[in-house]
């Protein structure tokens, strides 16, 4: 008699395979929304509005803030966005409607593999090129490399964006007598919008808190400071130099650090897949008949 | 007798089949708007099209019918070089439109396609506003004053029958109307620059049946000011809405007439296949 | 005749439109052209640039080390002699143990995610991962140095000393800030990518498989383990490698916990230093050309491997995807 049902040992080890899946995935959730949770536990007793709107003070002096760290970060990640997001787009323009060309192909695989240089690399790159030669660190330096770190990401979401707007519209607008540059700006990129917002939202969340190319470009600064030319405070830098010092109130305004910068970093991921949702929302919930 | 037989069949649509002994000589006065000579189509290797030769009649609707794959689309888009987008596609030929051949080199192609417009499969209202899709074309060639312009749009809305509909939200999305307005839209901001030939491909083939009667009318009542073209896999629209018939199969042409003949006395067994049903 | 009065010629109701393009459109039109090709160029540039300014940069260093850089063990500022050795060495195993580790977790994870996880379950989770792959590394850099390394040093460095403490890389004493919290540490970083890359692919799968398996009388692991995976398997390839670079090239959070120092040890319980830490530690107090030309040098091997390692995993993917 041919059994009708699989074998026992052949389900009791689907189960166990299933079961151990189920068991990483929730272990791996669960790591990581304990690590956020700690986070949050942390961050919450160091911040106040002081921690907020305060510059540093010399170890053992008590309270003292991140204030200029955050104005620096923004500061620097402006700067960054300014630079790349023009090169980007346009590149991921370029990749886009010339898709056919050599050059498209190239740099749209230049652009993938730049997206994984080391950040510390990238450091390396700024510093010879824009600090060494002029003999100080500056922000322009850390806002350089970020905009290295950006533009891949610009770059590919562009380019993705722009080549699932439907093949018919391009066209449509092409026998219309259109050029390739009113195409191009008055029709593929309206409708690509969503898609391009939603990489630059990305490429500024990747590059806020990143840290390491800053150790050797902004340098960080214990004071306020709005040249862009000058050494700059930035919050993630401020982080790792308290982390790794040995004073138990520095410990704690990193924590404090770490949670500003976890909550930008969300915001700016969540408002990224949101305006993708929304699609530029014209028309969408309106009846079609 | 053989003609007066034909004038109590006939039907009312226009235009009136011509008594058979006229009719060679009637063709001949018609006015050519476009020519093809010996059109090949190639997709980098393949071929698409061969040995293509056939007239697009001024103020007529000349219809492209065949199996998929026929080329009929491939013949269409070589009409106005759109398929110039995409490398690997070349055509080799001549197309004559008013004695000027487009597949010369050097033909500006920016000015050609304004003079032939093109209505697609899927509607294709641009992510703007209806007064703004129907602007787009028009500011292309042409700097008008705001009032003219809105002349312009009525004008082209209200021949595509669509401004009584829409005269109310001129400023709301394109993409707020139904797939039939859409593609009434779409035909509008065609003919708004004023083309002179008219490119339909399957303009219907994604609407509802009402949607499709209400593109049928309107190409009827176009056909005064154009030379259209249209692709179509329903041949009783075919029927319908043209007066000259291509029937293709596998790149090549293998029937051209009127459209009663075609569907009615077609000279080709596989025509006659195809028109009846009997085709794969 | 009806027809006649048509067959006339008579003309569309404006008349044939003259139409020329204007000069601005001209304008507008070349510059479309070459401006895009302009940003193209300067980002070749800008590629270019990194390049050479780090082969450039390691002038020195490459004159006075020659190969031997690669597998010297001294780096000594006071003497000017300087090697790579235990930096590669710090590097290629705390990436190496974090992707056996993370390869393993994460497929499995990928696979529930796809496959086993309830609708809502599923959803819930992957959006969870996909935005902890957002989350800076300094931050998890932060909670391996105050949280993990403790408890490294507390109780799984003494627990895995017990059960395996014959083997070579499991005796010394037990620091909290070594190998071993390097690697599990990148193991968390890396995780989310490979899960969630794992996911999309299993998921893009078509129906088609999973049912024709399902017909067959598989089991549901039968098919995820003889179809869904065996079909993505380059793709997954690829995601491990894309992680492994990644690895590779983390700065920030692998210089807080794996103790910074540059010799080589058996043991996982041991400080070591990977090429990223000691660009970071070491670069602003590079007193000497010749020390600061070590260090890009050893900027320029990490390129290489992680563009090669990156190279190779972003080719799987787009060959997969296609």
């Amino acid at each position: 008699m041919i059994g009708l049902s699989i074998p026992a040992r052949r389900q009791l080890k689907s189960l166990l395979w299933t079961a151990a899946s189920a068991f990483c995935a929730t272990g791996v959730s669960v790591v990581l929304l304990l690590i956020m949770g700690y986070v949050v536990r942390e961050g919450v007793s160091a911040l106040s509005l002081s921690f907020l709107t305060q510059l540093p003070r010399p170890v053992g002096v008590p309270g003292g803030g991140v204030a200029n760290g955050i104005v620096g970060t923004l500061i620097i990640v402006g700067i960054a966005a300014m630079m790349a997001f023009p090169v980007g787009i346009f590149v991921g323009i370029y990749l886009a409607v010339y898709s056919h060309r050599h050059l498209a192909k190239s740099l749209s695989y230049l652009a993938d593999v730049l997206a994984g240089v080391p950040s510390i690399a990238i450091g390396i790159f700024a510093y010879t090129l824009l600090v060494a030669p002029f003999h100080h660190f500056s922000a322009v330096s850390a806002a350089f490399a970020f905009a290295v770190l950006m533009v891949p990401l610009v770059i590919r979401t562009t380019e993705g964006a722009i080549a699932v707007v439907p093949r018919e519209l391009r066209e449509a607008a092409t026998a219309l007598g259109a050029m390739e540059h009113r195409v191009t700006s008055k029709v593929l990129l309206v409708a690509a919008r969503p898609g391009i917002v939603t990489g630059l939202l990305l490429a500024l969340a990747r590059v806020t808190g990143e840290t390491a190319p800053l150790l050797f470009t902004a340098f960080g600064s214990q004071f306020w400071e709005f040249d862009p030319n000058k050494p700059m405070a930035e919050l993630s830098l401020q982080i790792f130099t308290y982390a790794i010092s040995p004073y138990r109130d520095w410990h704690q305004q990193a924590w404090g650090g770490a949670l500003i910068l976890i909550v930008a970093v969300f915001v700016l991921s969540v408002f990224a897949r949101l305006s993708f949702l929304w699609r530029g929302g014209a028309g969408i919930g309106r009846g079609t008949d | 007798m053989i003609s007066s037989l034909s004038k109590l069949h006939r039907s009312e649509a226009e235009p009136a089949p011509l008594p058979a002994e006229n009719r060679a000589a009637a063709i001949a006065e018609l006015p050519v708007k476009a020519q093809v000579r010996n059109l090949a189509f190639h997709y980098e290797k393949f071929q698409a099209l061969r040995n293509i030769s056939l007239p697009l009649y001024d103020h007529r609707v000349t219809a492209f019918i065949g199996p998929s794959g026929c080329g009929k689309s491939t013949l269409l888009r070589t009409l106005n070089r759109i398929y110039e987008l995409y490398p690997g596609q070349r055509a080799t030929g001549e197309v004559l439109v008013d004695g000027e051949n487009i597949l010369a080199p050097g033909l500006d192609l920016n000015l050609l396609r304004a003079k032939i417009g093109m209505v697609f499969q899927k509607p294709t209202p641009f992510p703007m506003s209806i007064r703004d899709n129907i602007g787009f074309g028009i500011r292309l060639y042409e700097r008008l004053p705001r009032a003219e312009l809105d002349d312009r749009i009525e004008s082209a809305l209200r021949r595509a029958a669509l401004w009584d509909e829409v005269k109310d939200k001129l400023k709301e999305s394109g993409l707020s109307l139904s797939g039939g307005q859409q593609q009434r839209l779409c035909i509008a901001r065609a003919i708004a620059v004023e083309p002179e030939i008219l490119l339909l491909d399957e303009p219907a083939s994604a609407l509802d049946p009402i949607s499709t009667q209400r593109i049928e009318e309107l190409i009827a009542e176009l056909k005064t000011d154009y030379c259209i073209a249209i692709v179509t896999h329903n041949m009783q629209q075919a029927a319908r809405s043209s007066d000259y018939t291509a029937f293709m199969y596998l790149g090549e042409l293998i029937e051209f007439d009127e459209t009663e003949r075609i569907f009615t006395h077609p000279k080709e067994r596989r025509t006659e296949d195809y028109i009846t049903g009997r085709f794969g | 005749m009806a027809d006649q009065a048509i067959v006339g010629g008579k003309q569309s109701p404006a008349g044939y439109r003259p139409r020329s393009i204007r000069w601005p459109d001209r304008i507008l039109s070349a510059l479309f052209t070459g401006g895009l090709q302009g940003f193209c160029f300067l980002f070749l540039a800008v590629v270019g640039g990194l390049a050479l300014e780090l082969l450039w940069g390691s002038r020195l260093s490459l004159r006075a080390f020659g190969i031997g850089f690669l597998w010297s063990t001294e780096w000594n500022p006071v003497t000017q002699q300087f090697g790579a050795a235990p930096f590669i060495y710090g590097t290629v195993v705390s990436s190496t143990i974090a992707l056996a580790l993370a390869a393993g977790i994460g497929i499995l994870a990928g696979v529930f995610l796809a496959e086993f996880a309830p609708r809502r379950l599923g959803i819930v989770l992957g959006m969870l991962i996909e935005l902890l792959a957002a989350v800076p590394s300094i931050v998890y850099g932060l909670w391996g140095l105050f949280v993990l390394a403790p408890v490294v040093s507390g109780w799984i460095g003494p627990a895995l000393q017990a059960a395996f403490g014959f083997l070579p890389i499991f005796q010394g004493t037990i620091y909290g800030v070594n190998m071993l919290t390097a690697s599990l540490i990148l193991t968390l970083m890396i995780l989310p990518t490979i899960t969630a890359i794992t996911r999309d692919l299993i998921a893009a799968m078509p129906m088609r498989y999973r049912e024709a398996a399902l017909a067959l009388g598989s089991t549901p692991w039968e098919m995820v383990s003889k179809v869904a995976l065996p079909s993505v398997r380059r793709g997954i390839f690829g995601a491990c490698m894309l992680a492994y670079g990644r690895a590779l090239g983390e700065t920030i959070a692998a210089t807080m916990v794996i103790g910074n120092r540059p010799v080589i040890s058996a043991s996982l319980f041991a400080p070591g230093y990977t090429v990223a830490s000691v660009i970071a530690n070491e670069f602003t107090e590079a007193t000497t050309n010749l020390y600061l030309s070590a260090l890009i040098e050893l900027g320029l091997i990490l390129l290489i491997v992680s563009l090669m390692v990156i190279g190779i995993g972003r080719l799987m993917v787009r060959l997969f995807l296609r």
